[in-house]
């Protein structure tokens, strides 16, 4: 890998082995495994006799999740797509259309039985026989059923797949319901991706995982992997110092809000919506390119019971964190500093502290009497 | 005797599109589009906070 010449020295597909083992370094990173596992993860995609065929079912979709992938840059869709993964079947990106793509489909999935990745986008409408999503005449429900079991594993993007999401917001007219759930008691691995759309890392990163260990990684109990999803958005939020000092945007516009302070009161979701959102951020551009980054409220997107459930302006229900009941006011005139009033109430805090202090200090000794 | 043509599914767009074409002579007579998903956007807004409609509606395509 130092040796000059040989990391460049081009793949079967043209792309140069610095730049593929770049993207697996990167997927493992994001993976929070060690820099050194990124060879690791490029050896075993190299080393597999036939790149992993990929199913991609869509349902009650909009392509968003297709769309969060092609705009992901490290690998970019073509890596994938050429080096990566054999992508067999896309309603999106299939150059065949109608009973060429139907029979390519049935083919793929009889020649790749028990070894294929079936990727779902999209949540499975169950209302009246499922007739609210139709591809070739038949139901995504029937199809899900009759593919799901001869896959090796089946990973769920979007919040819609996951958990339903915008097809399932109340009064859900056509009964959207998430992959897993139709899977439910029939022992097939299944591993979900929320978010609308979910970052492109957090699908590629699992779909490398399972290339170099042939497992899924870590889930939690909602069977999102744990990389990704294992904090809240509050925790790793850039704004996170504001929220503590208690310095927030009041009303979109105000001096809070150009200041950038913590978007707490204007509904942000972060502090019960578990994700990756703050440190990885969205479309390779750069620090501040995420919801919260560019002055909105995090919604809750990728959260069941959050996003399209919870009105959008509303406070979150922190989990972990209670926010202090008073704060200080968001904006103090310039050059001010702490009034006279402020300090004397931190002298008072300081006081009470000390009567409390030695009273705590008073008991230890009467205990030890 | 006219000849029909069914192309379902229209890939390379977003969505589920299914286009039916009658065919006689050589040439299309009539023809159909329809789309063959639905997710009751029009249901699931009604009596919602005006402000959170567009958290919903931008979600009609995400392309």
């Amino acid at each position: 890998m130092n040796c000059i010449g040989a990391d460049q020295r081009p793949l079967s597909t043209g792309i140069s082995r610095r730049n593929f083992l770049k993207v697996c370094t990167a997927a493992a990173v994001c993976l929070g495994l060690p820099e050194s596992f990124g060879p690791k993860l490029a050896m075993a995609a190299e080393k597999a006799a036939q790149r992993p065929p990929v199913i991609w079912l869509s349902a009650q979709e909009c392509t968003g999740c297709t769309e969060t992938l092609l705009r992901a840059t490290h690998p970019t869709l073509e890596t994938l797509l050429l080096d990566l993964i054999s992508l067999e079947y896309h309603e999106t990106l299939n150059a065949g259309a109608g009973h060429q793509a139907e029979e390519f489909r049935k083919n793929s999935i009889a020649a790749n039985a028990g070894k294929f990745i079936l990727v779902v986008d999209g949540s499975i409408p169950v209302k009246d026989g499922g007739i609210y999503c139709k591809i070739a005449g038949r139901t995504a429900l029937a199809i899900l059923e009759e593919t799901a079991p001869q896959a090796a594993a089946v990973i769920a993007i979007g919040s819609c797949a996951s958990w339903g999401g915008v097809p399932s917001a109340s009064p859900n007219p056509t009964g959207a319901t998430p992959v897993h759930e139709i899977l439910k008691g029939k022992n097939i691995a299944v591993v979900n991706i929320p978010g609308c759309p979910p970052n492109p890392y957090n699908f590629l990163s699992t779909v490398l995982y399972f290339l170099t260990f042939n497992k899924l990684p870590e889930l939690d109990a909602k069977m999102r992997p744990k990389f990704a999803y294992g904090r809240l958005i509050h925790e790793n939020c850039e704004r996170r110092p504001h929220f503590d000092a208690g310095r927030f945007a009041e009303r979109f516009g105000d001096e809070g809000h150009r200041q950038g302070y913590c978007l707490y009161k204007l509904g942000c979701k972060g502090p019960e919506t578990f994700n990756n959102c703050p440190t990885l951020l969205f479309g390779d551009v750069g620090s501040g390119a995420w919801p919260v980054g560019i002055g909105h409220p995090c919604f809750g997107c990728s959260e069941q019971g959050v996003g399209f459930e919870l009105p959008l302006h509303s406070p979150a229900r922190p989990l972990y964190i209670t926010p202090p009941t008073q704060f200080s006011p968001a904006t103090p005139a310039p050059g001010q500093g702490g009034s006279k009033l402020a300090a004397a109430i931190g002298g008072a805090a300081i006081g009470a502290g000390a009567v409390a202090a030695g009273r705590y200090l008073g008991n230890k000794d009467n205990e030890g009497e | 005797m006219a000849k029909r043509i069914t192309i379902d599914p229209v890939t390379r767009i977003e969505g589920h599109l299914r286009i039916d074409c009658e065919v006689s002579g050589g040439k299309v007579t009539n023809a159909w589009s329809s789309g063959q998903m639905w997710r009751g956007f029009e249901v699931i807004l009604q009596g919602r906070d005006p402000r959170d409609a567009w958290i919903f509606t931008q979600r009609f395509c995400g392309v």
